[in-house]
């Protein structure tokens, strides 16, 4: 609760820009200052996903978690990229010209974003600790990390939820060692600096690929949905999960569009990151696959080695924690009627189905963004787009159709299901579709506008 | 009359342009990106009204907040009262262990201070480790006479809370 913590934390985000935008040069590099200051948020979202990794392999290697270790492991992932980007004789970049004009409507609805991260922020900032996970077993691993510098086997065995992966407790750790305390009230702000991170992320990638106004109107909307405004600055994995997994999905579709190497590496990253925040992680993390795997069918020689490629890299990082709880006879990683019980309780599924749509489109937690979504598909459909829509189809489907899964298998949880989030994730689950739609959906219309997939102004890296 | 003319071709073009939106598909197309656009827009226009306003709200409310409450948050509705937890904080070494034992004992518990105080203990207490042969003992509740007459206490609070020691 002090100005030391928050100028903590600052620094913290900073230093993970810093990451970021070391790995960004190894992978993609950048033309001009300009370019980098649009990419800023893309690559604070890549130095969190890649220290978060890179920490999570830190624990479960036994190495001592200290500041030290932190600052050590972040500058190797920067010195990595600059080594990279050195090898593959990047360019030094230019001062190069400015932004291009957004546009009245466009620079208002930016505008409005901006006073809503503000009001986010000043909520976030005295913020008490209230969510149930959070105080369960979210911050009190966070504090096992900061305090016994690693993953201590009491805390991490006896805690709620103990196979649930640790990079948030670790990048929660990680804020720990930069403000100087467990300040369990300042470290709302570091959530909100990852939801700010992740709409500058989303910005920043799709500013020269649609209109700023399509882009900061759903912006705005996923934004401003009642449960994102709620529960979004809450000190647990869940809208983290979001955002990585929200990234990886975006970085996909714009490689089968645009087929750039970095974007796929960097993808390769974010669905890690993906794997080892949830245990839906994985399940997330599989349905881009999936739907990257079908929408690119057509070129599937030159695609399919590449996305099993990704597959496989993402699959390495996830491997060490696995291998950790289960060498640490750590149980509870699948549901209680196993992965085939479900043919058991049939009678299961079509409950779970409604309550997986009632929560999705539920206009109290999400406003209309899923209705948009499926309209933004059938309108690129028709307009003649194809791997767009598909890809956009398959992931929004197979999701909704895993989360069915998830609640079908949950077997503790009662016919007729209830929707009390107290016993039901769906909510929680619901909500990676939802801050999905943010980065999607001006793509989508975008492309049904044009009547085409490529985005107007693709890449050059 | 050139003016003349050209104003009717603007206005000629615009109409044309009106009217290209219902042609099928790229016209049909066009008006659902125009429309999804107007309902999104609305949509958030209005909760993003709703949302400055409440989180406003919420800033304000976690302003007037002691530092007690805010420190406590959800914790307040397990605890019944602050007192005993930042005793126990203060009473037991940081190396040491302590163990919970809650019982129905304690005025003012709510139906989540039984079943939790021991998770939120474990959280607020920590880097202190919980153990189930500790000595130091933070009794919610429980019942006093069988801990013996060895357990020394440090604390009594009114609402039935107790911290102490067992002798070692």
């Amino acid at each position: 609760m002090t100005v030391r913590s928050l100028l903590g934390l600052f620094v913290l985000n900073l230093f993970a820009l810093g990451v970021g935008a070391g790995l960004l040069w190894g992978l993609r590099g950048w033309r001009s200052w300009w370019e980098l200051a649009r990419l800023a948020g893309f690559a604070y979202m890549l130095g969190i996903a890649g220290l978060g990794v890179a920490l999570t392999l830190v624990l479960v290697a036994g190495i001592p978690f200290s500041l030290a270790t932190i600052l050590l492991t972040g500058f190797v992932l920067a010195g990595a990229g600059v080594i990279v980007g050195r090898r593959l004789g990047r360019p030094r970049p230019a001062l190069g010209v400015g932004p291009r004009r957004v546009g009245l409507a466009g620079a208002a609805l930016a505008a409005l974003v901006v006073v809503h991260l503000e009001a986010l922020f000043r909520a976030a900032r005295l913020s008490g600790l209230y969510a149930f996970d959070a105080w369960s077993f979210w911050v009190p691993k966070a504090k096992a990390i900061y305090f016994f510098g690693g993953l201590d086997e009491q805390f991490f065995s006896e805690l709620p939820n103990a196979t649930y992966p640790p990079l948030v407790p670790a990048l929660e750790a990680s804020a720990f060692h930069f403000m100087g305390s467990g300040d369990v009230v300042t470290l709302h702000v570091q959530f909100w600096f990852l939801l700010a991170g992740f709409v500058a992320a989303v910005a920043g990638l799709l500013a020269t690929r649609v209109p700023p106004m399509l882009l900061w109107t759903f912006a705005l909307l996923a934004l401003v949905s009642p449960r994102v405004v709620g529960r979004t600055l809450e000190p647990q994995a869940d809208f983290t999960l979001d955002y990585l997994f929200a990234l990886a999905a975006l970085l996909v579709v714009l490689w089968l569009l645009e087929h750039r190497p970095w974007q796929l590496a960097s993808a390769t990253v974010f669905l890690s990151a993906v794997m080892l925040t949830k245990r839906e992680g994985q399940l997330l993390a599989a349905c881009v696959v999936a739907a990257a795997l079908v929408a690119s069918w057509r070129d599937w020689r030159n695609a399919w080695p590449r996305l099993g490629l990704v597959s496989a890299g993402a699959l390495a990082l996830a491997v060490p924690w696995r291998i950790w709880y289960v060498s640490h006879d750590l149980t509870g990683e699948f549901p209680e009627s196993g992965v085939t019980g479900l043919l058991d309780t049939l009678e299961r599924a079509r409950p779970s189905l409604q309550s997986v749509l009632s929560s999705a489109f539920s206009v109290d937690l999400w406003t209309v963004v899923l209705p948009l979504v499926i309209a933004a598909i059938v309108l690129a459909f028709i307009a003649g787009a194809r791997v767009l829509p598909v890809y956009a189809t398959l992931v929004y489907a197979l999701a909704l159709a895993g989360f069915t899964w998830a609640i079908w298998s949950f077997t503790e949880l009662g016919v007729p299901v209830e929707q009390d989030e107290a016993i039901n994730p769906v909510v929680r689950l619901t909500a990676s579709l939802v801050v999905l739609s943010a980065a999607l959906v001006p793509l989508l219309l975008d492309a049904a506008w044009r009547g085409t997939d490529p985005p107007r102004r693709p890449e050059a890296g | 009359m050139i003016e003349h003319d050209r104003g009717e071709a603007v206005r000629g073009d615009a109409q044309a342009d009106s009217w290209s939106f219902l042609d099928w598909p790229h016209g049909i197309a066009r008006l659902g990106v125009v429309l999804c656009t107007a309902i999104a827009l609305c949509f958030g226009l209005i909760y993003f009204v709703k949302a400055v306003d409440r989180l406003w709200d919420t800033a304000r409310t976690n302003a007037a907040q002691n530092f007690d409450d805010r420190e406590f948050a959800g914790g307040n509705a397990v605890v019944v009262a602050n007192r005993p937890l930042y005793e126990a904080r203060a009473l037991i070494p940081e190396d040491e262990t302590y163990r919970v034992i809650a019982g129905p004992g304690v005025d003012g518990a709510t139906e989540l201070t039984a079943p939790f105080i021991d998770q939120y203990a474990r959280y607020f207490l920590m880097p202190r480790r919980p153990s189930p042969d500790a000595r130091w003992i933070i009794c919610y509740g429980c019942d006093r006479s069988a801990l013996g007459d060895g357990f020394e206490v440090f604390l009594e609070d009114e609402t039935g809370i107790f911290i102490g020691r067992l002798a070692g």
